[in-house]
Order: structure tokens, then sequence, then C-alpha cells
């Protein structure tokens, strides 16, 4: 038995060994002839104790009821510093949450390590979507993947009547079987069931059977319609079945039986378009690097059959855990993580400087006492050890109060920001671990600095004046001082960033104003699926926006390659521009008139236009450093095309951002045969415009139209922002409402302290101003110096957070400013308040009293 | 019993150590083989005994278990264990060592 087993084994059964040692003394003590030398019991008992060396548990146990005891006698202190911990410690755990459920766990599929999704990589391009053949091919030529996946994504039209349009993916029957998922009810799709049959089956998404269908029974084995054909629904998903692109479908279609719905569509049999995503599941013992290697040689075979396929291509796979992202997307995710971290990071420094000032302000209350227990030979580790145990219940409600406050935010960002529901929100065991750990470290600065600080001053001497030098020597500690410029920097900094935020919401919206979404519609029609390319695509748009500039109601219809706030984005870097993304548009002339964006200079595409461009304002000033650039080459390094016309700046593509600059290009024969959209404006209501937009594409009855108003685009694209900016916002108020309790508490503080002096200088005639500035002289270099740190660390963070996803808005002065004001008000109020209570309370008064 | 002051820290343990080489006894008995083996010099409050032999348990010197004693009644024997016997010899020869030293010193002189 080691001497630490006997210890414990003695701490368990103490109870009963103390019982028996009490016996044992008394039978020792009827024993002796003369009892008295016999000796103290109670201390002996004490020194047996102090044998097996548990002394410091007593001690620490006693403490911990003394700080429980506290507490409770002064609820509005423990639940003030609960409250200020909980959101100190809660914010960093939501974030930590919010990261590992979103970015940093893998998806919850089975063999999660073993899958890759693969990108069709060459020496200069790169893409997301492979051609189907190609994945078929790869699929029964390689010795490196046990199963390979394929899923294409688009939107059908749901119902008899195609009315409701949902999103559907056409996927490889063992979808489910390979990602270890069963069905909520039915059956999954499978191999031998699913390749062929007559009435196509399908599978519904949990959401949209749950949301949409009404969580209806009994649809299991019934007849439901996708793009006018009728297919039997089998079965449906679990609500845990991840989307591996993040979003689940509404519907999932065997891939096969694709030319069921569309007879033309060439999608299973075309060498040309990448059309689906290609995932593998690594056979065991082979790396992804293996994988990469070995397909090289597919990939090879296959350029010897195919002409499409080149021999220097290779598939680059990505791992699913690491949530399929490129390792540059990873590492960007990871550095916007880390400065995130560093932010809430700094909520929790706020927090804690300002509980650990206030627990300060506490202990100068109790110098007496604690001198008292030093006079009586407490050792200052004793005093300091006695003071932090005694901040330990405040912590453990903080660490408490900090997982119900994550529990609430997040589920509350979920609902807000419509996170898929396979998201698995709750709280698991790393991340309380995390809360404890922070905890601790708030223990650090809330519990041991000022109980070390307390048990530096000269403690027994407190006994005798009652504390009071004690006392205004902790008031001039520089760690207060230091924990003062802590927080207002953290609060300043959060401010900043917090005005950012909203500043880069203000400016989306005012670039909108740039041009006018709210009276326009896009529709869009996949003519692919009808095998029409090329001029057969032509001659349909063109008749349907014939048709469209006859409605009364149309006041515009322009054709484009890709829609306003749409999803398909083409986008170049031009040398001429660094820092530029340049938004290709390739547009009808009617397009500007339908968005109502200005012709600035030049003129619009005519009919027989080719190798012309039209520049946004910024992208002339960008790329020429003047606006007049009509007539000249373009781009300027290296012109192959001419400028004939200038628009004004419409961040019509990607509103939130602040790095973009549009060109636009007439269009050309290939956009027809890649797909085209309509937008088109409405002279009076935009509502009715999608059901005339409709109505005009169902000029050939084969094909599913849709169509949507911008403002529904605009609104969604805003979500995200206007999320991120009312967090900010929210973090932000609150770290100055800390800020400026800790301010409130340091000058509270100190007019205490110095009442007496005060009440002296007014007797002897002081003014008032000349009375509160040297109250308030006291915070001025915390606050000042906190300011300027604060400030120093926002530009910097900032401009880490300008691009994407936030695309904060750093560099604009008068939002800088305005957060400053802010907390120069809000500092200087919670300062000057309790100076002017103290002057109206007459200090003289206080003369008379002591 | 003369007063503690006489015993050098330690000591004690030492003394008990020895008195239960022997045999096992129990507390009473223990603190009447001390007085008895001192010749009644060295002695302690006998109550300081009992933190002694809690400080040797707890280090595994010594062993305790209830037995019924010739009177019937029960009382709390120790016993020295294997660790407990070469403390003392360890200790014994430190003092022998200290003591050989000190004597030497006086004989110089």
């Amino acid at each position: 038995m080691t001497t630490w087993f006997r210890r414990l084994w003695h701490l368990i059964n103490r109870p009963r060994h103390e019982r028996e040692l009490v016996r044992e003394m008394h039978d020792h003590r009827q024993a002796m002839h003369d009892p008295s030398t016999f000796g103290d019991t109670h201390r002996l008992i004490e020194q047996s104790r102090d044998a097996w060396g548990w002394n410091w548990l007593d001690e620490a146990t006693q403490d911990l009821v003394v700080g429980m005891r506290t507490l409770r006698r002064s609820p509005s202190f423990a639940i003030t510093a609960t409250l200020i911990l909980a959101f100190g410690i809660g914010i960093n755990v939501t974030l930590l949450q919010m990261m590992r459920v979103g970015l940093l766990r893998p998806p919850a599929i089975k063999n999660a390590d073993a899958w890759v999704r693969f990108l069709r990589s060459a020496p200069d391009s790169t893409t997301t979507s492979v051609p189907y053949p190609l994945a078929e091919f790869v699929r029964d030529h390689n010795s490196v993947l046990a199963a390979v996946l394929v899923e294409s994504s688009g939107s059908v039209g749901w119902g008899r009547d195609a009315a409701q349009q949902v999103g559907a993916s056409f996927v490889s029957t063992n979808w489910f079987n390979e990602l270890g998922y069963g069905p909520l009810d039915g059956r999954m799709l499978t191999d031998s069931l699913d390749a062929t049959t007559d009435v196509p089956p399908v599978v519904l998404g949990y959401t949209f059977w749950h949301n949409r269908l009404g969580a209806a029974p009994n649809l299991i084995g019934s007849i439901a319609h996708v793009d006018r054909k009728p297919v039997r629904i089998v079965g449906i998903a679990p609500a845990a079945l991840p989307g591996l692109e993040l979003d689940v479908p509404d519907v999932f279609i065997p891939i096969r039986q694709r030319e069921y719905f569309y007879p033309e569509s060439t999608l299973l049999r075309d060498w040309t378009n990448g059309s689906v995503g290609l995932y593998g599941r690594l056979r065991d013992g082979v790396s992804a690097d293996a994988a990469r290697e070995a397909l090289r040689q597919t990939m090879k075979s296959m350029a010897a059959e195919r002409p499409e396929v080149k021999d220097n291509e290779w598939l680059e796979p990505l791992l699913a855990r690491h949530n399929f992202l490129r390792p540059d997307e990873r590492t960007a995710v990871l550095a916007v993580i880390a400065l995130l971290s560093g932010l809430t990071g700094l909520v929790l420094v706020v927090a804690a400087a300002n509980l650990g000032n206030l627990v300060m302000s506490r202990a100068t209350g109790r110098v007496r006492e604690l001198g008292v227990r030093m006079a009586l030979g407490a050792r200052r580790g004793r005093i300091v050890r006695q003071l932090v145990i005694e901040s330990v219940p405040l912590v453990l409600l903080g660490i408490l109060g900090s997982l119900a406050f994550s529990r609430i935010t997040v589920a509350l960002i979920a609902s807000a920001g419509s996170l898929p529901v396979y998201l698995d929100l709750s709280i698991d065991w790393p991340t309380v671990a995390a809360a404890a750990a922070l905890g601790a470290l708030a223990l650090a600065v809330v519990g041991l600095l000022p109980a070390w600080k307390v048990a530096q001053q000269h403690l027994i001497d407190a006994i005798k004046d009652g504390g009071q030098n004690v006392s205004r020597a902790l008031d001039r500690t520089l760690m207060r001082r230091v924990m003062m410029v802590a927080q207002v920097a953290g609060s300043c900094l959060l401010l900043i960033i917090a005005g950012m935020t909203i500043r880069s919401v203000q400016r989306a919206l005012e670039t909108s104003a740039g041009f006018d979404y709210q009276h326009a519609a896009v529709l869009s029609v996949p003519l692919d699926r009808q095998g029409m390319r090329g001029d057969a695509a032509r001659q349909y748009w063109n008749a349907v926006k014939e048709r469209l500039n006859a409605h009364p109601e149309v006041e515009n219809a322009a054709i484009v390659s890709a829609a306003p706030l749409g999803g398909r984005i083409f986008q170049t870097n031009y040398k001429d521009t660094p820092g530029l993304e340049t938004l290709v548009q390739r547009v009808d002339p009617e397009y500007f008139a339908a968005l109502r964006i200005s012709l600035i200079g030049g003129r619009l595409f005519g009919p027989t236009d080719a190798k012309t461009v039209i520049l946004s304002r910024r992208l002339a000033l960008a790329m020429y450093g003047t606006l007049d650039v009509i007539g000249r080459g373009f781009p300027k390094s290296a012109p192959d095309r001419t400028i004939i016309g200038m628009a004004s700046d419409a961040h019509s593509i990607k509103v939130e951002a602040n790095n973009v600059a549009e060109l636009y290009e007439p269009l050309t024969a290939e956009d027809f045969s890649e797909g085209v959209m309509i937008v088109a404006r409405a002279r009076h209501d935009v509502d009715r415009l999608p059901a005339i937009l409709r109505d005009a594409a169902a000029l050939d009855p084969r094909v599913i139209p849709s169509a949507h108003t911008i403002r529904e685009d605009f609104e969604r694209r805003m979500q995200g922002p206007r999320l991120t900016s009312a967090i900010a916002s929210g973090i932000g108020l609150l770290t100055l409402a800390l800020a400026c309790l800790g301010i409130f508490g340091v000058v509270s503080y100190g007019v205490a302290l110095r009442t007496k002096e005060i009440g002296i200088r007014v007797a002897l005639g002081a003014q008032q101003p000349a009375l509160l500035g040297a109250i308030v002289r006291q915070v001025l270099t915390p606050v000042g110096v906190g300011v300027v740190i604060g400030l120093a660390l926002a530009i910097p963070a900032g401009l880490v957070l300008a691009t994407e996803p936030f695309y904060l808005e750093s560099t604009d002065p008068v939002t800088i400013a305005a957060a400053l004001a802010v907390f120069g008000i809000a500092a200087a109020t919670a300062a000057l308040w309790p100076a002017f209570q103290m002057l109206r309370r007459n200090p003289v008064q206080a003369l008379r009293h002591s | 019993m003369p007063k503690a002051a006489g015993l050098p820290p330690g000591t004690l343990i030492l003394l008990i150590l020895r008195v239960l080489r022997p045999g096992p006894l129990h507390g009473y008995a223990i603190a009447q083989r001390i007085r008895h083996l001192s010749s009644e010099q060295l002695s302690v409050e006998e109550g300081s005994l009992y933190p002694a032999l809690q400080k040797a348990l707890a280090n595994g010197w010594l062993k305790a278990e209830w037995t019924k004693s010739e009177t019937g009644r029960e009382v709390r024997s120790y016993r020295v264990t294997a660790k407990g016997v070469k403390q003392l010899e360890t200790e014994q020869s430190d003092y022998q060592r200290m003591a050989d030293a000190i004597a030497a010193i006086f004989d110089a002189t």
C-alpha cells in the first residue's frame, strides 16, 4: 500500500477512525492513575489529524463554505458577478460550439475519415463538378476507392402542376447506404431495387417532409410529381442525415432515372460539362495522397479514350474531416476563427478584469478581519488561498451560467440563421471542458490576482487604523489600473468592430441603391433538361422576351448570363487592379434599364457588338485612374476588347462585398448553351411579376420555369450580415456596459475613500469643477491608455475581417469616431455620476461625523 | 512524568518503534513501556503518544488492529511493519553516528 493510497483510505474512513481514536484515548485516560497528565484530548485529536496531511482540505472546505455563505448573504453581488462571468465565458463557449458544429466537426457520416470529394484539376484550372460519365469511368477503373458517390442538385417543380419549386438531389442509389443512414420511414434508395423501375422512387428530406408537407403520415408508397412526372415516395430521410454541401435537399432522386424526367437531357452522356459532385470512399490503408497518385493513371487512360479529357489532369481529393474545404479555404476559415476567438477572448478579459476589481474592492472591506488572522499567525499564502477559494463558488456559478448562455444563444443563432436541422447543437464534453478551462482562467484574474495583491499589504497594521491605509494603497495599485485599461481597451475594440459591422450592412443597403432591385424579378428555365442548346435556346429566350415586352405590366425585360444576387458568379482578378475582384456579367442592353443602372458615358451594346465591354465606374477608376475611358482597350495591360460605355457602380452580384467592381459584356452564343435567365421590371406591382414571367416561359409546354422577385434574394443575402451585425452590436454594448460599470465602481470607491479629504477641500472653498476634476482624474489615465490600445488593435482586426466572409467596413473614420463617441459619452457618465452624487450630498457633513 | 522538553523531536516515534519491536502492544502499554525503558528519565505528556502513533500509521511503519486484551477488554494493538523496522534501524544508526561524533568531541577536549 503506498503512502498516498493509505492517506486516501484514511480520508474516506475518517469519521470511523476518529471515533476509534477518541475511544482509545478515553480508555487510556481511564487506566491512568493521574489522567490530568494525559494532555488536552481536543488538541491531541487535532494533532493526530495533522499526521495524515489532510488539513489543507479541511481548511479549503471551510473557506468554500465561507465563500458560499458570503455569496448567499449578498445576493445582488452574487447575481451580478454570475451574470458577468456567464457572459464572459459563455460568449467564448458559444463561438467554440458554433465553430465545432459548423466547421470543425466532420460531417456525421459512416467512415467519415475515409471520404473525400474530388475536384477536377489541371495545371491552370480547377472545377468542383465533373461530367457524369467521368465519374462512372473513375468508379469502374480504379483500385483505391471502395465506393463512389455522385450528386447533382438543382431545383425541380413539385406537385401535379409543378407549382412549387423544391431543391432536388439526383444521387447515385448507394448514397444513403454508404453514408450510413437508414430511413425514418419507408426505405432508402438501393442499387438492386432502384436501378430501373417504371415509376422512379424518391426519398424525401426530413425538413421538407416535416415543414412543407406537414409531417404527413402514410406518404410511403404514394405517387407524387416531380417536374410533372409521377414518382413514388419510398422513404423519408431522418433529421440527422447531413448534407455534404451543408444543405439537405428536399427530395432525393436516383440519378440514373434522370432521362425519365428529361428525355432530351444529355447529362448522363455528356463529357463536356461538369454536372455532378464526385465523392469517393478510400479503401482501408489508402491515403488521400496515394489515391490522387493512383487516379492520375485512371485519368490518363480516360484521356486516351476521350478527347474531352487531357492527360495532364488529375483529381484533387478534399477530406471529409476537413469538411471538404480546400487547404487555402481551410486556412482562411481557421484564421477567421482565430480572430473571432481573440475577440470573444477579449470579452472574457473585460468581464474578468471587471469582476476582479469588484472582488478587490470587496476584499478591502475585510482588511481588518484578514489583519486579525495574520496577527494570529496565518501566513500570507494561507490568506491568498482563503480569498481564492472563496471565489470558487462564484466561478462555478459562472461556468454553469455560461453553459446555459451558450445553449440559448446557439439555439437562437440556429433559428435566426436557419441552420440545417441535422447539425447537432447539444453541449458535449469538450465544450464543458472548455468552459471549465476558461473558468479556471477567470478564477486566476477574479480570485488570485486580487488575493495576492491584498495579502501583500501590511494587513496587521490595518487592525489599528481600521484599514484606511491599506484601502488607499489597494486603490492606488498598478493592478487596479491595468484591469481598468484592459476593460476600456477591450470594450473600445469591440465597440469599433460592432460599428464596422453596422456600417457594412448600411453600405450594402446603400450600394443596392446603385440599382433598383425592388421592382425586378428573375425567370430561370433549365433548358438543358429539354436538350435545348445553342440556337434553339436563343430562339426560345428571344420569344419569351418578346412576349414579356408585349405585356402591359412589364416595363423592361433583359436576358442575362447570371441573375443579380444569384448563385452563379463569374469572377476575374485583373493584374491591373490588384485586390479588386471583377465580376463579369453578360447582358442584353435592356439590363441597365431593367435594374435602373445608369450609363455615365458612351453607349450600350448594339446588336452586332462583339469584343466590346462596359465598365463600372469603380473599375474604370481602378484600372485607368480616370473616367475618360471610352474607346480605350480593355484590359489595360493586354487589351483585346474595346470599352464602349461606363455604368454607375451597382454591386448587383455580390451586394455585401466591398472589393468588387462590375464588367458587362454582350451575350454570346455559348451563354445560351450554358443557360441564361431573364430579368424583368414591373411597371406597378412586382409581386405579380413572377406569375407573368412563368406564363411567358410556358410557350414551350415541356419546360418547368421558376421565377421570383429579386427582393427575396436580397433579403436572404442580407440575413447573414444583419445577424452578424446584431450579434456584434449586442456584444459591443454589453461589453461597454461592463466597462462603464467598472469605471463607475472605481470612481465610486475612490470617492468613498476620500470623503474626508473632499469635505476639507469644500470647507476651504474649492470650486465644483476643480473637485470633479480631482475625483475623475484617477480614471483618466487608465481610460486614455485603454482607448489608445483599443483603437490600435481595432484597425488591424478590422482589416483582417475586411474580406470574405464579413466584408467589414474597416477603414471608415466616421465609424471609428462614432464608436469612440459612444464610448466617451458612456464612460464620462459612468465616471461623473458618482462624483456628482458625492458633491450633492455636501461632503462637509461627512467631516462632522468622523 | 517529567516535562517533554527533554525529548528531541522525532525521538518519540523512535521510542515507539523500539518498544513495539519485540511484539504488538496497545497504547497504554506502550506508554508504560517507554516510561520503564527510559528509567523514567525521558518522559512525555502521555497523550502525545497518539499523534505520534497516527504519524507512524500514516507512514506505514505501524499497523493497528482491534484485539481482546488479557482482561477481555477490546483494545487497539499496534505492530511494527517491515517498513517500520527498516525505519527504526536507519534512525538508530543515524543516532549512533551522531552520538559517536558528539562523544568524540567531548573526548578530544
